[in-house]
């Protein structure tokens, strides 16, 4: 018998469930394994503990004119080799292993739960001496050390399945640590310590609750290891001494007369099984865990915006064109989107959170997430439209012709291979060159991007690397396939600004030297007008603002612009900084909510009726546009959006 | 401002040399303190903004200040009172003018309870009746611009900007003199940053609140901090008042930061970025300082053999205290590089 | 990484002492004695004091275990109570009975699991919905059970494996493993179902890592995306997993072999357990143990050897 892993902590979720909704059942018992499982568990608990109320024949009654017999009337599922009933045995015998493997949960987690909640408050100190000790008891044969209990004590099942309690305790331990650390590290943990509570008030109160889907995996999942290990241990004759039943016992019955009757193994082996499926279902259920696979994704048809005109302004290496993004069946994500970006220029896509910029950059290399696809428009890449390609020929595309670098540097490489494995397979793959060639271009592309010890650099494995270190890599490596064009997903947030600065210098002289197109998705303005020559503004899925990066951040046009740049709290040197901050009232709407018409009028303190229907976007800004009626209107009355007096936040006039 | 500066008001808070070692272990001692003596004070009513990159140590000293790490050496005062070395439970009668805003408003909300209790656990601690606390818990909340029936709801049913409303609720409902704000906008974007930068600055001037104001972002730290403490590697780099140091720096890291956080404007934006890369700051990839010498040292365009070798102190150089041997001259590297306009 | 080294080793020592520790006390804290268990029910009280002296067994118990440890190290188990025989001879003869169907169940396992579990993170669809339940029925049934079931079906039923017995591979290699297939394919149906789990959590795990979407923006081709990259950072967890299979079928095969009557360590230890015969019981645990214990170092190795961040710490 295999002793199962406690092994599913890291895949669950230890956020406790949303408690407003109490009236409903838990959501394990929504999903049909867990409501079946439970629903097995209660029956055999109840059958079992009631047995000797209900059961047709005494356990020892023996009819030995009927022996091995099949189910019957007079014995529903057959008789044992002395002819006594199989459904009276086998219920009665159920009470044991169910109440010893609850006594093996309860003495693990009476153990383990306690020690792990004290190593992760205390730190690492008692943390690595309980550790240590836990290591030792975990490298235990577990059966046979339950054997040599058996052999010293006797076979006395509660003692030895609390013994087993106590050595399995360790893998509760190790396993509640992990999620009594990940707890600790909340904030709102500092700051109930920092409220002067009580450490058991904490432990009660803020950590307990969100381990319990956690424990509760774990126990159901240590209760079927205890009804099979105590299943074990009877077959092996170390159970209740004949004539009384159990389903270990039972099975090894079968097992001697499998010969001549091999009915005699389904009832005793069904019921054991179906109680450890049951309590594994339900662990399955609680962890939420679906057996649902990957959804496949297809491509689908995409409705083109107008014929492609091959001639006309051609300059454009890039030619975003009505690009919506919907998720599958679901709302539309980004809508109508159109930009334009010329060889050796950036263009940046800004705006909050929400807004559509991300869905955006990664429709270019067709990499949206799994159940996201474009369901509109074009995206002409020298006169092809990227939004039909297959995977196999987006493939070609990728890397080749088009690069990404993306928000988090030091996730963004493979953390299992080596800098140079990482840069030599694609550049082996791009350039056809031989190993050591590859490996000699890497070095270059190293020093290309800044790295003064590329040597060095390549030995590394990521987690040896900065953060700047390793965005500096991940652009050389998104250059291996001497792209035209970089889109660059917020590739600074994560860093410091001293990086950051660094980083733009470097994209900056890239464009330049090897007349490289960039698209740059960022949400700051600051970075924007650092690095962009074009900007896009966008909002709730579409672009309100076009135009120069020049014309859009000094003469903002769309008031949700005006309102962001007033927003900032940055100045240069020289200038007053701000008394206060403008403000927008409330939030982005959600995709699948947005108003008809304006999306940003229900925020925007110059809407008018003329907003709530939808319009066009207006030319503006030169070869840019607005997307806003009243633009014109706004310009001539020369609006601004004030920033909030001081003391607007808290209601009431304050001392300046 | 001014007037504050010059008021002999004894201070609220004050932290004299401090020093935090993450780790006991003999390997851990060999590497520089997270923070190596590091003192400032907050008098009443005073915003101090610490600023610095990752790893100056910034959070450890708001961690510090606050119990949930106790210090090596120095001491934490409270009001006067010697709090360094309390226990966080001793703590709760010594540090009640003491509380804390954190970074992200998702964590620091405990899901499984209500507002209100979130509100009235530090009020039960110190005894205040329930009735009293829940009133209590309803002013608070609408002080912070919340609708006061906010208690009976849970944290999932506010977004981002709400929930720090929220937390700084937390922080004020037993009226403290002082409240650590570690980054607590960062995790914002733009626009609920400007409400909640704005909620904070209101706050500020109506309740005569003491803010540590722990950001990454000398523009951010700019706009609400009377004055600001420059870290670097865990050590004060410079400190003064907020306009001489981020207008004037006197230390050669304050200005690598001021000149590269970005503007929105695009014209400015050019220039300033010029000017910068004329500086000749090295990268910050560069290896560490040697122990003794300025930390800054590897990546300053102004570091001689003096700076690799011998620690500089902080000396006062006009307004401002500043950590650099070389002090005089970042004037001259600025003017030069045409960062002051 | 010499440290590292240094600090397994030390704790591969430790839990073998611990485990030679807990056995000793065990036997020794209750009221039974070796006297009692050679001499039998007849033996007088005098009789039996006399042959716990003559076995050592009225000395300190310090003394005991002292004298325990020096044999041990020297590879000495003592002998049995009840036939005289040397335990580590008896035992020496067993362990490659057990270990074989522990190390082949675990290989059969690995390869099965490993198929089962990417092809359903891979495929997704109707065949990882079957996979996924089928494994999760398939870890949950007794290996005791399933071999009753696969003995009456492949041995009775078809005729095609030998229902029970052990020929040493010495004798007939084929013979060999026709006599541990059965007891194997017991084993592997719930090992292969924990490592299929395992494999399909890690593979999805891996290919939502934010480096295959890099690797994905490079045009890498699809196999090397999954089965480089993403296999690779999926092998750590299905490698600690199987390690835990071993030690768990390992110490399991005591049940295995009593159904299929094979001489391996769990018939001694099961022998050893029913007559009290408490140097063997010893005996037993302590070789469990270090086996168990090998294996972790050599998992460690491995794991090491997988992982760059393990290694360069």
């Amino acid at each position: 018998m295999s002793v199962l892993p406690l092994d599913v902590a890291d895949e669950v979720a230890t956020e406790p469930a949303q408690p407003s909704r109490r009236r409903r059942p838990p959501g394990f018992l929504q999903r049909p394994g867990g409501l079946l499982g439970a629903v097995w568990l209660v029956l055999v608990v109840i059958a079992s503990f009631t047995a000797p109320l209900w059961r047709p024949y005494g356990v020892a009654t023996q009819d030995l004119a009927h022996r091995l017999a099949l189910p019957s009337a007079a014995h529903l599922l057959g008789t044992d080799p002395l002819g006594r009933d199989l459904l009276s045995r086998l219920a009665t015998a159920g009470a044991e292993p169910l109440l010893a493997s609850a006594v093996t949960v309860l003495v693990a987690f009476g153990i383990g739960l306690p020690l792990a909640l004290i190593a992760a408050e205390r730190g690492p100190r008692v943390e690595r001496v309980l550790s240590r000790t836990t290591e030792v008891f975990l490298a235990l044969p577990l059966i046979i050390i339950l054997l040599a209990v058996i052999g010293v004590i006797g076979s006395r099942t509660y003692v030895v399945m609390a013994v087993l309690g106590v050595l399995i305790s360790a893998a509760v331990y190790r396993i509640m640590l992990g999620v009594a650390q990940s707890v600790r590290q909340r904030l709102y943990v500092d700051a109930a310590r920092v409220n002067g509570l009580g450490s058991l008030r904490v432990n009660l109160v803020h950590v307990l609750p969100s381990m319990a889907t956690v424990a509760a995996v774990q126990a159901a999942q240590l209760f079927g290891i205890g009804l099979l290990i105590n299943a074990g241990l009877s077959f092996l004759g170390f159970g209740p001494a004949e004539p009384q039943p159990s389903w270990g016992l039972m099975i090894q019955d079968a097992s001697a007369h499998v010969y001549d009757d091999p009915w005699l193994m389904v009832p005793s082996g069904l019921v054991l099984s179906l109680t450890v499926v049951a309590a594994n279902e339900l662990v399955d259920a609680i962890a939420g865990r679906t057996t649902k696979g990957r959804v496949r994704t297809r491509t689908r048809p995409v409705a083109r915006v107008a014929a492609v005109d091959r001639g006309g302004r051609a300059s454009a290496a890039l030619e975003v064109r009505g690009l919506t993004v919907a998720v599958d069946g679901g709302p539309t994500l980004v809508s109508g989107v159109s930009f334009r970006v010329q060889p050796g220029r950036v263009l940046g896509l800004v705006g909050e959170s929400g807004c559509g910029k991300t869905m955006t950059a990664r429709s270019l290399l067709g990499l949206l997430p799994e159940g996201v696809s474009v369901a509109g428009g074009a995206i002409l890449w020298q006169g092809r439209d990227l939004a039909g390609l297959s995977e196999r020929e987006l493939n070609a595309v990728r890397g080749r012709e088009i690069a990404m670098i993306s928000q988090e540097p030091m996730v963004a490489l493979d953390p299992m291979f080596s800098i140079a494995y990482q840069l030599v397979r694609p550049l082996r793959r791009f350039r056809s060159i031989g190993r050591g060639e590859a490996r000699r271009v890497a070095a270059e592309l190293l020093s290309q991007v800044g790295i003064v010890d590329p040597e060095r650099v390549l030995r590394s494995y990521p987690h040896q690397l900065s953060g700047g270190m390793a965005q500096r890599v991940a652009i050389a490596l998104a250059l291996t396939g001497r792209p035209k064009l970089l889109v660059a997903d917020e590739p600074t947030t994560a860093l410091d600004v001293t990086v950051q600065a660094e980083i733009l210098s470097l994209l900056r002289g890239l464009v330049q030297e090897i007349d490289l197109a960039v698209v740059i998705v960022s949400h700051d303005l600051g970075v924007v007008a650092d690095i962009c020559d074009d900007v896009a503004v966008m909002y709730a899925g579409e672009v309100v603002e076009s135009g120069t990066a020049a014309a859009v951040l000094d003469d903002a046009a769309h008031p949700y612009t005006m309102a962001l740049l007033r927003a900032n709290p940055h100045v240069a040197e020289g200038h007053a900084v701000p008394v206060r901050l403008a403000s927008i009232a409330g939030t982005v709407p959600a995709p699948g909510s947005w108003p008809a018409g304006c999306r940003f009028a229900g925020r925007c303190r110059f809407a008018s009726d003329a907003c709530r229907v939808p319009f066009v976007p207006l030319p503006a800004h030169g070869g840019g546009s607005v997307l806003c009626i009243r633009a014109e209107d706004l310009a001539r009355e020369n609006a601004t959006w004030e920033r909030e007096r001081a003391g607007a936040e808290v209601g009431a006039e304050v001392r300046a | 401002m001014s007037a504050l500066a010059a008021s002999p008001a004894p201070p609220a808070l004050e932290i004299r040399d401090l020093v935090v070692r993450y780790g006991a272990s003999r390997a851990a001692k060999r590497n520089p303190p997270a923070v190596d003596g590091v003192s400032f004070d907050i008098r009443p009513g005073e915003t101090v903004g610490l600023v610095g990159e990752s790893g100056s140590g910034k959070s450890t000293i708001g961690k510090a200040v606050l119990g949930l790490q106790p210090p090596s050496a120095g001491t934490v005062r409270l009001n006067g009172q010697d709090i360094t070395q309390s226990s966080l439970k001793q703590r709760r009668r010594l540090a009640v003018d003491l509380r804390v805003v954190f970074q992200d408003p998702y964590s620091s909300l405990n899901p499984t309870r209500t507002i209100g209790q979130t509100l009235v656990e530090p009020l039960r601690v110190l005894g205040v009746p329930s009735r009293e606390g829940e009133r209590r818990a309803r002013e608070t909340l609408e002080s912070v611009g919340l609708p006061a029936d906010t208690v009976e709801r849970y944290p999932s049913q506010f977004s981002g900007g709400q929930r720090q409303r929220i937390a700084i609720a937390r922080a004020l409902v037993c009226d403290p003199k002082v409240v650590v704000l570690d980054e607590p906008v960062s995790a914002l974007d733009l626009s609920t940053q400007a409400t909640v930068l704005n909620l904070l600055a209101d706050l500020r001037d109506q309740r005569d609140l003491g803010f540590l104001f722990i950001a990454h972002d000398l523009g951010v730290v700019r706009f609400l901090a009377q004055r600001v403490v420059v870290l670097y590697r865990g050590q004060v780099m410079e400190s003064g008042s907020v306009e001489p140091v981020t207008q004037a720096p006197r230390h050669p890291y304050t200005v690598a930061l001021t000149s590269a956080a970005p503007v929105p404007r695009p014209a400015e934006q050019t220039a300033r970025r010029q000017a910068r890369e004329a500086l000749g700051f090295r990268t910050a990839g560069a290896a560490a300082g040697s122990s003794t010498g300025c930390p800054f040292a590897p990546r300053c365009p102004l570091a001689t053999e003096e700076c690799r070798t011998e620690r500089p102190l902080l000396r006062r150089v006009e307004q401002s205290l500043t950590a650099c041997h070389h002090a005089e001259q970042v004037a001259a590297l600025t003017g030069a590089a045409g960062v002051r306009p | 990484m010499l440290s590292y080294v240094g600090r397994r080793l030390a704790l591969a020592v430790g839990t073998v002492l611990a485990a030679v520790v807990i056995s000793f006390l065990l036997v020794h804290a209750t009221p039974g004695s070796p006297g009692a268990v050679v001499l039998g029910p007849s033996g007088t009280a005098a009789q039996i004091a006399a042959k716990n002296h003559e076995l050592g067994w009225d000395r300190p118990l310090v003394v005991q275990f002292a004298d325990y440890l020096g044999h041990l190290i020297r590879g000495d188990l003592g002998t049995s109570l009840i036939d005289g025989r040397s335990i580590a001879g008896d035992l020496g003869a067993r362990l490659p009975v057990t270990a074989s169907i522990a190390v082949l169940a675990t290989l059969l396992s690995g390869v099965l699991g490993v198929v089962l579990g990417v092809t359903a993170a891979v495929r997704g669809g109707v065949l990882a919905r079957v996979i996924g339940t089928g494994s999760g029925i398939a870890l949950s049934l007794p290996a005791f059970w399933v071999g009753i079931l696969f003995v009456y079906v492949l041995a009775l039923q078809l005729g095609l494996l030998p229902a029970t017995g052990y020929v040493p591979f010495t004798e007939n290699p084929v013979g060999w493993l026709g006599s541990l297939l059965l007891p194997v394919l017991a084993l592997t149906v719930g090992g292969a179902a924990i490592i299929a789990r395992t494999a399909a959590a890690g593979m999805r795990d891996a290919l939502a890592q934010e480096h295959i979407r890099t690797l994905r923006a490079l045009g890498t081709p699809t196999w090397r995306i999954r089965y480089i990259h993403a296999l690779r950072f999926a092998s750590v967890p299905v490698v600690s997993v199987l390690g835990i299979q071993f030690i768990g079928l390992f110490g399991g095969s005591v049940i295995i072999e009593n159904l299929f009557a094979l001489p391996g360590l769990g018939q001694a230890s099961q022998a050893a357990v029913s007559a009290h015969d408490f140097p063997a019981l010893i005996g037993v645990v302590v070789v469990a143990t270090v086996v168990v214990v090998v294996t972790n170092l050599l998992l460690d190795l491995v794991v090491a050897a997988l992982d760059p961040k393990v290694r360069t710490a």
